[in-house]
């Protein structure tokens, strides 16, 4: 049986929580500190990215394995307003020089792996993987 | 890559050991060319702090735990500086690429302009061009038609940079399509007004100044669009003219009439045509007076108008450091029979 | 380098009294200035440049897209206070025979 947490974020105490949640999930399967505090930051710039834009969303944490592998995987779902430019958003230096933090390109080169769908005005969806080594 | 980790880890370790048992500035200076290592092995600031307690954790046995829970908030600061740092390699990487991009640009821009030399009984030629970045809002041109008469052109796009040669590229291909109006400098204009006033935004503007010389009558007829006047040295009198004709800037109105002038040169008379990027130098904070420019022409006139042309860019280049503020465009017609 | 730019409403448009330089740093803040004035429909736009010492290329090209804008809009667009850079610069590009330019009264005198 995989371990699955959701969390909700509508505020910063939610955030944390996910933090939480993806902390002891990736100190379970076995990844060291360095890797503990990238998925949580990861966790985070997510989180804050509902928070900040979407208001309202989801945070799901759950165990993944593929071919003998382990991860964690992150799931960010909110119903925000979606992103126009996907190609800006994950342009280095777009996000950031705003003064807005690691931004998408950061979360990528956190994880392994990396997914974005987004609709405007239907909200936006980002799966992001971290694998064991 | 674990090779790399244990030989690091090991590296480290003994660097830490030497310190902690004789505090040298020796290890200190190690620990110094060790970070470059590091980030040639592309190592993060949190891999360093995560190494940094694993090997301290197997020297000093028994670390309070206050001190090895501290390093968690570090390691989570640095997390932050580390993508950082990745970013300004990946923004690097692309300026880089860019760079790249512009010298290929920059490459066939200059195939646009003529360079083959022209070398006649009848007139001594000389110009250069120097863009201030990569790229040049400056243009020139000198043909040779099948009468002998020698057409010269200077031509200047407001701004600098990657726009500015988009438009200057844009007076060549206009250029190409008139080769009949070659010797009607004030029909030219007109034509190369109305693709510029058709193809350029509404606040940008080029000055050109076009003519060509006779050598079977030795006159040189010219017009100007809203150009930066020129000179003429008379050699008789050993005197400079302003070489200027009315005329409005390319790209502001289309329908614009230019009224052609003309002069005769005798031998060794010179025309001497520029792009503002050259009355636009400041040297000392000033911009150069046209006098001052026309005392350094005199200075070198002796020279071939190569020869001219070079050192007179070579000095002003100099004055200002060597960091030109705009395109520079110095062109050098001499009569010389 | 700074630039400032006073604007005063009129009967019929809208002066704009301007300090400093126009050059490629401050040619934007004066386009994003005048060039809504100019756009309000059958207007008369003064721009005073007695405080401005010097305009370069990309500064000239603001006021032509300023004229342009004026043109569609049947409004009008006059120059005044030009010191002697400035206008002979005007003359050069041939610009003052395309834009108002108000002569400087101290000189009719």
């Amino acid at each position: 049986m995989q371990v699955q947490t959701h969390v909700d974020i509508h505020s910063e105490w939610g955030i944390v929580a996910a933090r939480q949640a993806g902390r002891k999930l990736a100190r379970e399967i076995g990844f060291g500190s360095v890797d503990q505090a990238r998925i949580t930051t990861a966790i985070s710039e997510l989180a804050r990215n509902i928070y900040l834009y979407a208001n309202k969303g989801q945070i799901q944490i759950e165990e993944v394995t593929s071919s003998g592998k382990r991860g964690v995987k992150i799931i960010a779902v909110d119903e925000g307003p979606g992103i126009k430019d996907l190609r800006r958003v994950m342009e280095d230096g777009f996000t950031t020089s705003g003064g807005l933090g690691a931004g998408l390109p950061g979360v990528k080169r956190l994880m392994d792996d990396f997914n974005i769908d987004s609709e405007l005005d239907a909200g936006t969806s980002i799966t992001a993987i971290k694998w064991l080594r | 890559m674990e090779e790399t980790k244990i030989s690091m880890y090991q590296l480290y370790k003994d660097m830490l050991t030497s310190y902690l048992a004789n505090k040298s500035e020796h290890a200190l200076y190690h620990a110094q060319q060790f970070s470059k290592e590091m980030m040639e092995k592309d190592m993060s600031p949190e891999e360093t702090v995560s190494l940094h307690l694993s090997v301290f954790q197997e020297l000093a046995e028994d670390l309070p735990e206050e001190v090895v829970d501290s390093f968690d908030i570090l390691l989570e600061v640095m997390i932050g500086y580390g993508l950082a740092y990745r970013e300004h390699q990946s923004l690097r990487d692309r300026q880089q690429q860019l760079e790249s991009e512009l010298t290929v640009a920059a490459r066939m821009q200059k195939s646009l302009l003529p360079h083959g030399e022209i070398s006649l009984d009848s007139v001594d030629l000389g110009v250069i061009s120097v863009p201030a970045g990569k790229m040049s809002g400056d243009y020139y041109d000198y043909a040779l038609d099948e009468h002998g008469n020698i057409g010269v052109a200077v031509a200047d796009v407001i701004g600098k940079g990657v726009p500015a040669a988009m438009s200057m590229s844009m007076i060549k291909y206009a250029m190409d399509t008139l080769p009949e109006q070659r010797t009607q400098p004030g029909a030219l204009l007109e034509n190369l007004n109305r693709v510029v006033e058709r193809n350029i935004d509404s606040d940008m503007f080029i000055t050109m100044m076009y003519g060509f010389y006779d050598p079977n009558n030795h006159y040189f007829h010219y017009a100007s669009a809203g150009h930066e006047p020129g000179f003429v040295y008379d050699a008789v009198k050993d005197e400079f003219r302003n070489l200027e004709a009315k005329g409005l800037v390319l790209g502001v109105s289309p329908k614009v009439r230019y009224f052609p002038d003309q002069l005769h040169l005798d031998a060794g008379d010179f025309i001497v045509l520029l792009s503002d990027g050259v009355t636009e130098c400041r040297v000392d904070g000033e911009f150069i007076e046209r006098e001052q420019l026309v005392d350094m022409i005199r200075k070198y006139k002796h020279l071939t108008a190569q020869e001219i042309v070079d050192e007179i860019f070579q000095e002003l280049e100099k004055a200002q450091e060597f960091q030109l503020r705009d395109d520079f465009t110095l062109l050098i017609l001499r009569r010389k029979v | 380098m700074n630039l400032d730019i006073n604007v005063t409403e009129t009967d019929k448009g809208h002066v704009a009294f301007i300090s400093g330089e126009v050059d490629v740093y401050t040619a934007s803040k004066l386009k994003e200035t005048l060039n809504p004035l100019a756009e309000k429909p059958n207007s008369d736009l003064v721009v005073d440049l007695s405080d401005v010492n010097y305009i370069d290329s990309t500064g000239l090209g603001i006021f032509i897209g300023v004229l342009k804008s004026t043109e569609k809009t049947n409004s009008t667009l006059k120059l005044k206070g030009l010191n002697e850079r400035v206008k002979r610069l005007f003359e050069i590009t041939g610009l003052n025979e395309v834009i108002d330019i108000e002569v400087d009264e101290r000189e009719e005198a």
